[in-house]
């Protein structure tokens, strides 16, 4: 059988080898590779969309292998695995405890804080953009989860359309 | 030939727009139509011109423009203003470009009804009586049988009310995610490309004449805001009003945010959202790619339909003739509506 999924790779020669290879040693076939190139961030990572072929165990053993690799699954046969969620909160955002600010959505079931970016600006003001991976389906629990601790701390959440 | 005899109130930007669009467009018109546009009277905040055999375009802008005041139009300017001067003139039409007023709606609401009450069809460009009473407006419109057209008020000269009503009927719209205001995209753009602060690009927007003396109504995404209402109650059937909206402006972004969405590929533009769960205006996170990621002055619009799913339009938000084009359309589909059996 064939399965599709869409990965997040860095956008540099030698990433997609170092994926495939332990999955052609896991008794599979790659079909087809399309890289998303248009969708690239400025970190370099880009959705690759792979397609492969094998039995039904193997490809069970190639998402456990990719798992143990960190390797972010955003799809599985074109339904959504992960989905990132990028906010950029501005105000006091690290006087009023951004560790706390974290915490708190990290202990959300199934979502985690995957990146953070803090900028300083003058008084004392910042703007931090926080990136989380959460579950599908999870978004809007994420998001009102953002805006309620940044009414409480004051501070202003540039969310995604 | 059939006569079309305009009162013309507000002779600002827009309305000296009107005024010459109405210059270049005469001759077009007439051949087209079979209709001679005549304005009859124009008035500005203290004084007007008047003459039931019409006034010449191109004197007015010069009268205007040069001497300041409308009542130093040659033999015909006086010092009749506001609502007196739609009493002093025949008309068919009255085209509306006084400043929006968000408190109570004034000049506007009172010319309006009274020319509503005379039984004349009414073109606006102006978004205070729309977004503060847009149903009472339609109702009383529509006890006297008139037309009222606004597609002005919207995005200026991007297509959007006309282009859902005539272009899309066969579709529901669920949605409209846009920019609808200039201003702020420019600041936003600027931004976004020098890496400059909020401060410095707005003072900068000033001096080049985008942004107003006080930019209030722009940067506090007000503009915006009397525009949701107006697309909701158009094009989604909701009885929404200004205090309906929830509204952040763009006075808090720094351009330190913006840098670092820039770095996930990400733009921040103030977008307003027209939706029965959501009428709100606020700065967004949108991807580089997008439809959304148009710069400097320009509006766009995202239409979610249920046959069409999505379409967007895209325009100048802003500017005399850009927004005299809008209003001119709504005159010209007047005339096909009701002089043209
Ligand atoms: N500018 C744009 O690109 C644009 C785009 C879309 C919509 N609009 C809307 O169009 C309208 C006009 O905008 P604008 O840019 O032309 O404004 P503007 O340049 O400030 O002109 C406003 C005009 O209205 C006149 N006025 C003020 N009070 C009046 C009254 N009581 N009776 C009659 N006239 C009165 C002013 O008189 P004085 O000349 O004596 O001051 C002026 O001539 C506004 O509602 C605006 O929101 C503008």
């Amino acid at each position: 059988m064939k399965m599709n999924l869409v990965l997040e790779l860095q956008d540099v020669p030698g990433q997609l080898v170092s994926v495939l290879d332990p999955i052609s040693g896991l008794g599979t076939n790659l079909v087809t590779v399309i890289h998303q190139r248009d969708s690239k961030n400025e970190k370099g990572m880009i959705p690759v969309q792979i397609t492969i072929e094998g039995e039904r165990d193997n490809l069970k053993q190639v998402i456990q292998k990719l798992t143990d690799m960190n390797i972010t699954i955003l799809e599985k046969d074109g339904v959504i695995v992960k989905e990132k969620i990028i906010t950029i909160l501005i105000g006091h955002v690290i006087d009023r405890d951004i560790k706390d600010t974290m915490d708190q959505i990290n202990l959300l079931e199934g979502i985690s804080v995957v990146g953070l970016d803090v900028k300083l600006e003058e008084e004392l003001e910042s703007s931090a953009m926080i990136v989380i991976e959460s579950d599908a389906g999870k978004k809007d629990m994420v998001l009102n989860k953002v805006q309620e601790i940044a009414t409480y701390k004051d501070l202003l959440v540039v969310n995604e359309i | 030939m059939k006569e079309l005899k305009l009162i013309l109130m507000g002779f600002g930007a827009v309305g000296k727009g009107v005024a010459e669009s109405i210059s270049i467009k005469r001759n077009n018109i007439k051949d087209k139509f079979g209709i001679d546009f005549k304005l009859v009277a124009v008035g500005d905040s203290s004084s007007s011109a008047i003459s039931a055999n019409g006034l010449d375009e191109k004197l007015l802008i010069e009268t205007k423009e040069k001497k300041g005041t409308l009542d130093k139009y040659p033999e015909f300017g006086s010092n009749i203003n506001g609502e007196a001067v739609l009493d002093k003139v025949d008309y068919d039409l009255l085209v509306e470009a006084t400043p929006t007023n968000i408190e109570n709606g004034e000049p506007a609401k009172s010319l309006t009804i009274k020319a509503f009450n005379a039984g004349k069809d009414v073109v606006t460009s102006n978004k205070g009586h729309l977004a503060l009473f847009f149903s009472e407006m339609i109702e009383i419109a529509n006890q006297n049988n008139v037309e009222f057209k606004y597609e002005a008020s919207v995005g200026g000269a991007m297509p959007i009310i006309n282009f859902a009503e005539k272009t899309l009927p066969s579709s529901k719209i669920f949605s409209i995610i846009g920019i609808l205001n200039g201003t702020t995209n420019y600041i936003l753009s600027r931004m976004t490309i020098e890496g400059s602060s909020y401060k410095n690009t707005l003072e900068e927007s000033q001096q080049l004449g985008i942004a107003e003396t006080d930019p209030t109504q722009d940067v506090e995404g007000i503009d915006a805001a009397c525009k949701t209402v107006i697309l909701a109650n158009s094009l989604l059937g909701i009885p929404a009003t200004y205090s309906d909206v929830e509204v952040e402006g763009i006075s808090k972004i720094t351009s330190e945010a913006i840098g670092l969405a820039k770095k996930e590929g990400y733009f921040i533009k103030l977008i307003a959202e027209v939706s029965k769960h959501a009428l709100k205006v606020s700065p967004r996170l949108i991807k580089k790619n997008s439809p959304y990621a148009i710069e400097g002055t320009l509006n766009m619009a995202t239409l979610k339909t249920d046959l069409a799913d999505e379409v967007t339009v895209v325009g100048k938000g802003a500017g005399s003739i850009e927004t005299a084009s809008a209003m001119l359309t709504d005159i010209i589909n007047i005339i096909k509506i009701k002089y043209q059996k």
